[in-house]
């Protein structure tokens, strides 16, 4: 159990840094773009085995692919409207409802499953990663008091747009330009504006609308069959 | 030596003061056949989950249940999750991963098996079901039959004692119901497994048991041998909504009074009837009518296809529909005829034909004003109307007239469920709920997909009542199902659908007696005596009016 | 823009996963599928040098034609263009190089910044093209077998939300069949009516997935899920060629990162382009690349030939 633990602090804290720091001494020319995708998966590592460690029971297991399986399922509903997405609100609600790490795990999960389905590329750890990390800062915020007011969703929501956006613009930045350039991220930044609004949009309406009835929906199954209940 | 003993087990779900298992004692033997039946609610479920320790509900327990000698929960969790198996109704929620031999490994990757074993316990399973051919198929593209082979094949792999089975086959379509039971059937003749099987469809499994055990209001109330059992349930009064689920040779000895040995088979109930009863020459009963103009629905040479390229699914149906009407449309799976349903409902649209509506094409009417008061489509599956908290909510969104709630309350009896949750719904409840949201547009046409899946032969016969009632007021009720049996007794005329349009068709009487495969139990067992008797009731009301032959009274 | 092409992509981008043209290279271990794209995705990203560009685009091109060529001409009909465009627009906006064709609002337009542009989206477009042929080599059950060696638990989790995705994908049609014969219609009326129908439909699907899962959940249970030191499946074998596959591929690997680590691989576009010089580093790089990135495309052939002389034998 400790050992696993340390595993984690050693990669976030040693590894990553290490990685960065051999990426950019020794190919000095700035390859970022392998190094950033490197970066993203192992950073990623640290839940995925604490979810491993934990050693999750069935009921667990299919809430969460429940959760991941309709906000890709929801993705290709609403593909009619483009940049109209549902997998932040729906990783969001889950982390809200049941814990950082449910919502992790079903940002982390709705990305990898929708690219095994409609195909990979470099851009699945990135999504994987950003995903994840907002399902996991919304189980934060969820643990607080600050979730139960409409304004706060719609500041989360549209904040969450952004940095979904802007974390997607990263990296095709950097794959452009081999290494970061403010004015090129900029640009990029500017011409992804209708998509960082959509996004943003899309979480707005999505935590507006759903919040209500997925939480409640989450809460009966979490009293009639207890689930999740050590959060 | 008795493989399951149970000593004075009862049991109490939390916060209920009636007893849902009350004193049952009960030994089921190595290598039994053991069919466990009962209306819903009567404690079988409860009774099959004590068996299952991982399944086992919380409540209250007192008495206990032995397996080899050994008390369910010294069991090792290793050899309770590997010794006894489980199947559950619904074919679809069991699966659990994507790829069948996926599924099939789950389980012994569970109890820790190596890959090596592994490899070789599932290609034996898999070639003894006949797998082999979907092994690396996607279990999504399974059909249900697949699926709940699936689901048996991935039990048999970790190679239990016990195989418990909570109403496998009423999901299924009845030629894969028949496959799966014959596979239990080898199972159990060819590997000796000891096998509990809960089913209300009793007609191919009653005989097939070594022991039957009735259950009601959570006791034991018959358990011996099928005609032994048989014979017990004369005791019941006649109304016991039990008997209802037996199979029609049963019902008829039951009903006509006899004490002889009771017929178990259409086999035995032909001879039966032949021993006792005289051939009579009985002329239809109604002379056979085609619908009158005006139709309320008439649809002529309608095409359809899902892709542009794809093959016809619908083949230039013909279709019309008087009003009042109650029609049943038959046929296999595949043939279309759900697809026609869609068509009728203006769900799809056909490529090629005419589909009038009251004598208006369909496709001039706006969605607003065709599903507001003309048509109304109950789904296979209720739960895709449920959206709510509780019931009477989900009347309340609907409208927002109290009194047409209350009628359509009334009418489906439905007032003790109204605070419920939809999903803390037995099925039935769950149709009786949909029914009602769809009944309070106040459509003059309704369109049944399958209604009858999965009910009980007491709710199919409260569902009966339901829908003459509204046929009654005038309802035009259009039925696709595959219950030949629900058919014969309640509508009034029959339609065989096949590879994409309706081949025959007429009232039921005439219809089915006209069918030689095709046909209701109760018309196979008779028609070498009385040509024209489909339903059990018209045999014994034919029955009565001669003195049988060769009394025993 | 640049965003634009993440999403637009993924429905572009190949669907089916199982290609039965391709048998041999197929077949091989995920673990020699993985190993490979790693090390050619990662050299392609790494590489600026024109010519190991060169030689990776038209690996990838080979490979995905033979692969899928209908998907390849898909996704090349339309990333093309957008490519090209991409690369004139690099000169707009850097303005560093010294040889300098014009000015445009006084700035100046350089050779090396359109080259530089155009190196770029050959870069992009052979990564893209490796991930066609990776999606297809990767099936699934590939990926997740991978997957279960790093976390078990989160495989298992993946395998259990690709069995439901298809099944929620069409619950979705059935629900909104059955919405719309009550009276909500997802497919027509105003856009916010539609958005609301659609919520409505999802929340039905959210409701009767969390309550059909508990059935699920008890399937698992039944079937000793939870029991200790549990063991993981899987049909691959790793039998001598899959090692000859990994040692060629580790070897041609390593080699290049000692060379890059060299600097033999270096290339500079700005302030002006670097001197390619024909010596040996040079021939070495190219020609242990050239071996690397096409190791499927030599299987592919070998095992062409291999049935046609079987086929003539017989």
């Amino acid at each position: 159990m400790k050992k696993k633990q340390l595993l984690s602090l050693i990669l976030l804290f040693i590894v990553i840094p290490l990685i960065l720091i051999v990426g950019v001494t020794l190919f000095n020319d700035g390859k970022y773009t392998i190094i950033s995708i490197i970066v993203v998966l192992i950073a990623c590592i640290p839940f995925f085995l604490s979810f491993e460690r934990r050693k999750p029971n069935a009921r667990e297991i299919l809430v969460i692919a429940v959760m991941s399986a309709i906000s890709v399922a929801g993705r290709a509903a609403f593909a009619w409207l483009p940049g109209f997405k549902p997998v932040t609100a729906f990783a969001a609600i889950t982390g809200f409802k049941l814990g950082p790490e449910a919502g992790f795990l079903t940002g982390a999960v709705s990305a990898i499953t929708s690219n095994i389905l409609f195909g990979q590329g470099p851009w699945t750890p990135f999504q994987m990663f950003t995903w994840g990390i907002l399902g996991y800062a919304a189980g934060l915020l969820g643990k607080t008091f600050l979730m139960n007011y409409k304004a706060t969703l719609i500041v989360y929501g549209i904040i969450a747009g952004v940095l979904f956006s802007l974390i997607m613009d990263i990296w095709t930045v950097m794959s452009y330009d081999g290494s970061f350039n403010w004015t090129r991220y900029f640009a990029a930044a500017g011409t992804a504006l209708p998509f960082t609004f959509m996004y943003a949009l899309s979480n707005v309406v999505f935590l507006l609308l759903m919040y209500k009835p997925i939480g409640d929906k989450l809460e009966r199954i979490k009293v009639k069959y207890g689930i999740m209940q050590h959060h | 030596m008795a493989l399951i003993k149970i000593n004075n087990l009862s049991f109490h779900y939390p916060q209920q003061r009636i007893a849902s298992l009350d004193t049952i004692n009960l030994q089921i033997e190595q290598g039994e056949f053991v069919v466990l039946c009962g209306t819903s609610g009567c404690g079988k479920s409860t009774l099959l989950k004590q068996l299952k320790r991982e399944l086992t509900p919380h409540g209250e327990i007192s008495g206990d249940i032995l397996f080899n000698d050994i008390p369910l929960a010294d069991l090792s969790p290793r050899q309770a999750a590997s010794a006894i198996g489980y199947v559950l109704q619904n074919p679809e929620n069991q699966i659990v991963t994507d790829q069948v031999w996926h599924e099939l490994a789950f389980g012994l990757e569970n109890l820790g098996v190596d890959s090596m074993t592994i490899r070789r316990r599932v290609a034996e399973m898999a070639s003894f079901f006949g797998i082999q051919n979907w092994f690396r198929k996607n279990t999504m593209d399974l059909s249900g039959g697949q699926k709940q082979l699936l689901n048996l094949a991935s039990i048999m792999v970790m190679q239990p004692e016990l195989l418990i089975l909570d109403e496998p086959t009423s999901q299924l379509d009845p030629i894969a119901a028949s496959e799966f039971i014959a596979i239990l059937h080898k199972l159990n003749k060819e590997l000796g497994l000891t096998i509990v099987l809960v089913e209300h469809r009793l007609e191919e499994v009653y005989p097939l048991a070594d022991r039957v055990i009735i259950m009601d209001q959570g006791r034991i109330i018959a358990n011996d041998t099928p005609s032994k059992a048989a014979a017990a349930l004369k005791q019941l009064s006649v109304h016991h909504p039990m008997l209802l689920g037996l199979p029609t040779s049963i019902r008829l000895h039951h009903t006509l009074g006899h004490n002889d040995e009771v017929p178990l088979t259409i086999r035995q109930g032909a001879q039966w009837l032949s021993q006792h009863y005289e051939a009579v020459d009985v002329l239809p009963i109604e002379v056979e009518k085609q619908p009158q103009e005006p139709f309320v629905i008439n649809a002529e040479d309608v095409w359809f296809r899902y892709d542009k390229n794809g093959e016809d699914i619908v083949r230039g149906l013909q279709l019309q529909v008087a009003e009042g009407e109650f029609l049943s449309i038959l046929g296999g799976n595949g043939t279309g005829k759900s697809t026609s349903l869609n068509l009728l409902s203006g769900l799809l649209k056909a490529h090629r034909g005419r589909i009038k509506l009251f004598g208006k094409a369909l496709k001039t009417y706006r969605a607003t004003e065709l599903y507001n008061g003309l048509i109304a489509l109950l789904p296979q599956d209720p739960t895709t109307l449920l959206v709510e908290k509780t019931v009477a909510l989900e009347f309340q969104q609907m409208t927002n007239q109290t009194e047409d709630i209350k009628q359509v309350v009334e009418l489906l009896q439905i007032e003790h469920l109204l605070t419920a949750h939809p999903y803390d719904l037995s099925g039935g409840e769950q149709q009786k709920v949909a029914l009602g949201k769809v009944l309070l547009k106040k459509p003059k046409i309704l369109l049944l997909d399958e209604p009858t899946k999965g009910l009980d032969g007491y709710s199919k016969k409260i569902l009966a009542a339901i829908l003459y009632d509204l046929q009654q007021h005038g309802t035009t009720i259009i039925m696709v199902t595959h219950d030949i049996e629900f058919s014969a007794a309640y509508c009034s005329r029959c339609a065989m659908f096949f590879d994409g349009q309706i081949v025959s068709e007429a009232e039921p009487v005439t219809f089915y007696s006209g069918n030689h495969f095709y046909t209701t139990a109760a018309h196979r067992m008779s028609r070498h005596l009385f040509t024209h008797t489909v339903t059990m009731e018209q045999i014994a009301a034919l029955c009565n009016t001669q003195h049988h032959v060769g009394v025993h009274r | 823009m640049a965003t634009a092409f993440h999403y637009s992509t993924v429905s572009m981008l190949v669907r089916t996963l199982v290609g039965d043209e391709m048998k041999s290279f197929y077949d091989y271990h995920p673990f020699v599928i993985f190993l490979y794209f790693f090390a050619v995705i990662g050299l392609t990203m790494f590489y600026m040098q024109p010519v190991l560009l060169i030689i990776s685009f038209s690996a990838s091109i080979i490979l995905a034609l033979f692969i899928d060529q209908t998907a390849f001409f898909k996704t090349a009909k339309w990333l093309v263009p957008f490519m090209f465009i991409a690369a004139l627009i690099n000169p707009l906006m850097t303005h560093d190089g010294e040889l300098i064709i014009l000015y445009v609002n006084h700035r100046p337009i350089t050779v090396e910044a359109i080259v530089f542009g155009f190196a770029m989206s050959i870069m992009l477009l052979a990564v893209i093209f490796w991930f066609t042929s990776f999606n297809k080599l990767m099936s699934s059950d590939k990926f997740l077998y991978l997957f279960g060696k790093i976390s078990p638990a989160v495989a298992l989790l993946i395998s259990v939300t690709m069995r439901l995705i298809p099944r929620f994908i069409h619950q979705i049609t059935v629900i909104a069949h059955a919405q719309k014969t009550i009276g909500m219609d997802a497919t027509s009326g105003s856009l916010w009516q539609r958005l609301r129908s659609l919520m409505r439909i999802i929340s039905i699907l959210i409701s009767w997935a969390l309550e059909n899962a508990i059935e699920t959940a008890d399937s698992m249970k039944a079937r000793g899920y939870g029991l200790k030191n549990r063991t993981t499946f899987h049909l691959f074998k790793f039998d001598r060629y899959d090692g000859i596959v990994t040692a060629c591929i580790s070897v041609l690997f390593l080699m290049q990162v000692m060379m890059s680590y060299l600097n033999w691989t270096h290339f500079d576009y700005y302030p002006t382009f670097t001197a390619i010089e024909l010596n040996t580093p040079t021939i070495l790089v190219v020609i242990s690349y050239t071996i690397l990135v096409c190791i499927p495309i030599i299987i592919e052939i070998q095992e062409a030939l291999k049935w046609r002389s079987l086929k003539s034998t017989t």
